[in-house]
């Protein structure tokens, strides 16, 4: 039996929790289907948070701005009142309440692991206000239920989604020869594709820069994507569902990676799906993922061998994700001991306040919004504390996510934010520590050991706080 | 888990300080001289805050022109909330590059900030910041980089990052303690050697999040001689679609920010003002003529404001196109006939003391951009 496992594949075992017989098969059990989320309190669905982002950009962008234009007092006063009513402030925290709640209770750890690797996989990065509203919808409702089924329906989700087409300007994208390219160009107006989607898609999200794609690669799945957009209203801004519109659409054959995509018949829209299904069954789609996968679990540098087991799940089974994920817990089981990761600070995090039983995160309760003032500070706490630890999964800075290696977490500042936290959680008042290192980790004596020696610093004296110190030490950071 | 304090980075304000031991500098003989970079976001108007003498001024902004702008040369006046910025122009050590952006005319704040920070050409394909790659071809070891990281600080080197916080942060007694669990050599041990090497005004919890009070934290680890040399600041708000307004528009509010942060800086630098070089950064200036909200969109040319002892004089720098519908990009917008890069470039050439072909080969690419160096500041 190894112990540390339970850290490695999920969050540590709670101080409820029993140590599983079989933990290969208690670890593969988790991940056939997605479970509901463990949140108690009310979720909004992603349709009602782009109606509370239209009302928002459309009142401010068309109302607010003409109705106050010469008094800014009174325009930041309706704004403010704006942000409230549509929970502008609001909606951040209680996502981050609600995936940290899944972590820390549901039965299925490891599926919540892989949750998080998803997300950050196709990261949402914090621009034009997405993370206000749509950044968290999106990983509840594109990303959560489709990450145990076949990859490549997964890209599809994901894709074609509101808030993926917004990150990635596709609504921009106007093919030169398309019905709508040629009669700007008349008026004297430029009409060309917006890259960006194209490049993610190939770069970060499928078939990595090792496939040798080139900008004329880029280009061509630019034009192959162009018309899927969020299309746009007045009353309602760029806040509609998605929708293909063929007059964006550049006609004809485009060749990437060497694939001849062709129109067939009326409709240009199946172009896009033939192009994904195309990338997803590339050979460097398996390879990037399933590395990735390994990197995150095992170690920063995963060898050919331990990647090889997960590879060829993926080839059998083109692309079913728990069959590769039943082959990454076995190769997590078997590094255990061997080889350790850096964890990231959410994870770590998360891995606290389950093992411990900490108060964490605030209850639907402390989370109560009113809608017509300023948000509880209580119920921002979990976006900030994110922030603080420099790891809000909502609001990475670029496309590509948050780091996921030693080397790029391990920074000073970083980790004295982790030892702050270790010292602040709020921990059960019965003293429970031994038990919680018994429980969770391989060779627990020197851990034992360091928890012995705190008991001689004043600060830790208290037993909660020794928490502080087994949180902050090396086995709990590395695992 | 109670926080009481909002938090920093969601303030209007941030700031990033970027260490860097002086033996560098002093081994060849050389001050240490800081590079503070302000990066204004939203699309800084540079007609706004540095006002070409042009009747077409009033007639394309008749709502939102500034009253009560002061002289600063026979064709340029400047806004009069950036009170701190014009006390340097009368002291030598205030400059304005005018009719300035980076090569971005796309108009998308996402794209545009993107590229100003990554300094590259697509959006998004550069994953690295100018200043990261500067500092690196500097050779510039033991970084302190921020949290989170900026895109513009980001190099490939293993960063050494400060940034203030409010939370308590562990006891030299609790760090022994803990270490005692680091494997000896390990990079988690040394960056806990790093936690402990601190200066106690590094380890202090600090209050509040705005610019006012960052700025204070900034000049402070600054003037110290093994401090950091690099620090960047972060200042929102420039997007005034609507309610610009005049002297006391929301426009004039952030320039006031600015000007704020600037003057805590200088009187916290003290005598290391003189070894400073403080530079705006912005996406994209906004254009000329007012839009139907009292506020201005989204255009293309604008300005740079400098301070500092740095600085050759006070000065406009600029190759002026005027504001002729004819001479107007896409008829709409002040040119940009400086590239703003060219200015970062030879800021950091000047600062870190590496001649300017080599910091435009590896920071910015071997692009065609200009050494403005002696034009612009004090050569010794």
């Amino acid at each position: 039996m190894k112990l540390d496992f339970f850290r490695k594949i999920g969050f540590g075992l709670g101080p409820d929790e029993i140590i599983p017989e079989k933990p290969i098969e208690w670890a593969q059990n988790q991940i056939a289907e997605p479970p509901a989320l463990t949140w108690p309190g009310d979720i909004p669905s992603a349709s009602k948070l782009l109606d509370q982002r239209a009302e928002f950009v459309y009142q401010d962008r068309k109302v607010l701005r003409e109705q106050f234009k010469s008094d800014r007092k009174a325009y930041k006063d309706a704004k403010d009142q704006l942000r409230y009513k549509t929970g502008e402030r609001y909606y951040q925290g209680l996502e981050t309440a609600i995936r940290h709640h899944a972590a820390v209770h549901s039965e299925a750890p490891v599926f919540e692991r892989l949750w998080l690797f998803w997300c950050n996989h196709f990261a949402i990065s914090e621009k034009d206000m997405l993370d206000r509203w749509n950044t968290g919808a999106y990983h509840r409702e594109v990303i959560r239920p489709h990450i145990c089924g076949n990859f490549t329906d997964l890209v599809k989700q994901v894709t074609t989604s509101w808030t993926m087409i917004h990150h990635l300007d596709n609504s921009e994208s106007i093919g030169p020869n398309s019905k709508w390219g040629k009669n700007r160009r008349e008026r004297g107006e430029p009409a060309t594709v917006n890259e960006n989607h194209a490049r993610e898609l190939l770069e970060l999200h499928t078939v990595s820069p090792a496939a040798g794609y080139t900008q004329k690669d880029v280009v061509a799945l630019s034009y192959i994507m162009a018309g899927w957009e969020n299309p746009h209203s007045k009353k309602r801004q760029e806040c509609n569902p998605v929708k293909f519109n063929g007059k964006k659409h550049e006609p004809g054959n485009h060749v990437v990676l060497g694939q001849a995509f062709k129109q067939k018949g009326i409709s240009s829209k199946s172009k896009l799906i033939d192009a994904i299904e195309f990338l997803c069954a590339h050979p460097e789609t398996p390879k990037h993922i399933c590395k990735k996968l390994v990197r995150h679990f095992v170690c920063d540098e995963p060898s050919d061998e331990m990647v090889a087991p997960l590879l060829t799940a993926w080839v059998q089974t083109k692309g079913d994700l728990p069959s590769v994920y039943r082959e990454l817990i076995k190769v997590v089981y078997a590094q255990t001991g061997k080889n350790t990761k850096f964890l990231n600070p959410e994870t770590w995090l998360l891995q606290c306040v389950r093992m411990s039983g900490a108060d964490w995160p605030p209850s639907p309760e402390d989370m109560a919004y009113d809608f017509a003032s300023k948000p509880p500070q209580k119920s921002r706490q979990p976006e900030w504390l994110m922030n603080d630890m420099g790891h809000n999964l909502i609001t990475p800075s670029q496309p590509n996510g948050w780091p996921d290696t030693e080397a790029e977490w391990l920074s000073p500042e970083l980790l004295i934010r982790r030892l702050a936290v270790a010292d602040r959680l709020q921990y059960p008042l019965t003293p429970i520590y031994e038990g919680i290192v018994k429980k969770n980790f391989d060779n627990a004596e020197a851990v034992l050991d360091l928890l012995q020696k705190a008991k001689n610093i004043d600060f830790y004296s208290n037993p909660r706080r020794q928490a502080g110190v087994l949180f902050s030490s090396e086995r709990m950071l590395k695992v | 888990m109670s926080l009481s304090r909002r938090h920093f980075i969601s303030g209007c304000a941030s700031l990033s300080l970027l260490g860097a031991p002086a033996f560098n500098a002093r081994a060849a003989g050389l001050q240490k001289k800081n590079l503070v970079i302000i990066m204004l976001r939203g699309g800084m108007d540079g007609l706004t805050a540095i006002q070409p003498n042009d009747q077409k001024m009033a007639k394309a902004r008749p709502d939102i022109l500034v009253s009560g702008v002061k002289r600063l040369t026979s064709d340029f006046n400047i806004h009069p909330r950036l009170k701190s910025f014009m006390s340097c122009w009368q002291e030598g050590r205030a400059s304005v590059v005018h009719a300035t952006s980076i090569p971005y005319t796309m108009r998308s704040h996402f794209d545009g900030q993107n590229l100003m920070e990554s300094g590259g050409h697509v959006p998004y394909a550069t994953k690295t910041g100018w200043l990261g790659r500067g500092i690196e071809a500097a050779e510039l070891g033991g970084l302190a980089i921020s949290l989170p990281m900026p895109l513009i600080l980001r190099g490939n080197q293993a960063p050494d990052n400060f940034y203030p916080t409010w939370m308590k942060l562990p006891s030299r007694e609790e760090l022994n303690l803990i270490q005692q669990s680091y494997t000896d050599g390990s990079p988690l041990a040394k960056v806990m050697e790093k936690v402990r090497a601190r200066p106690l005004s590094m380890m202090q919890q600090i209050g509040d999040n705005d610019a006012h009070e960052l700025a204070v934290v900034a000049a402070q680890e600054l003037r110290r001689d093994e401090g950091p040399r690099v620090a960047v600041f972060d200042i929102g708000g420039f997007d005034t679609h609507a309610a610009q307004g005049g002297e006391d528009g929301e426009h004039g509010e952030r320039l006031a920010d600015f000007d704020k942060v600037l003057e805590v800086l200088k009187a916290g630098l003290g005598p290391s003002f003189d070894e400073t070089l403080i530079l705006t950064l912005t996406e994209f200036g906004r254009k000329v003529e007012q839009n139907g909200g009292y506020g201005t969109e989204h255009g293309y040319g604008t300005a740079i404001l400098m301070a500092g002892g740095l600085l050759k004089q006070s000065q406009i720098y600029a190759d002026w196109p005027g504001l002729d519908r004819s001479a107007l990009f896409e008829g709409q917008d002040l040119l940009a006939t400086t590239d703003a890069r060219s200015v970062y470039c030879s800021a950091m050439s000047h600062c870190f003391d590496i001649d300017f072909a080599t910091m435009k080969r590896k920071a910015f690419f071997d692009d065609e951009l200009t050494d403005l160096s002696e034009r612009l500041f004090k050569m010794s």
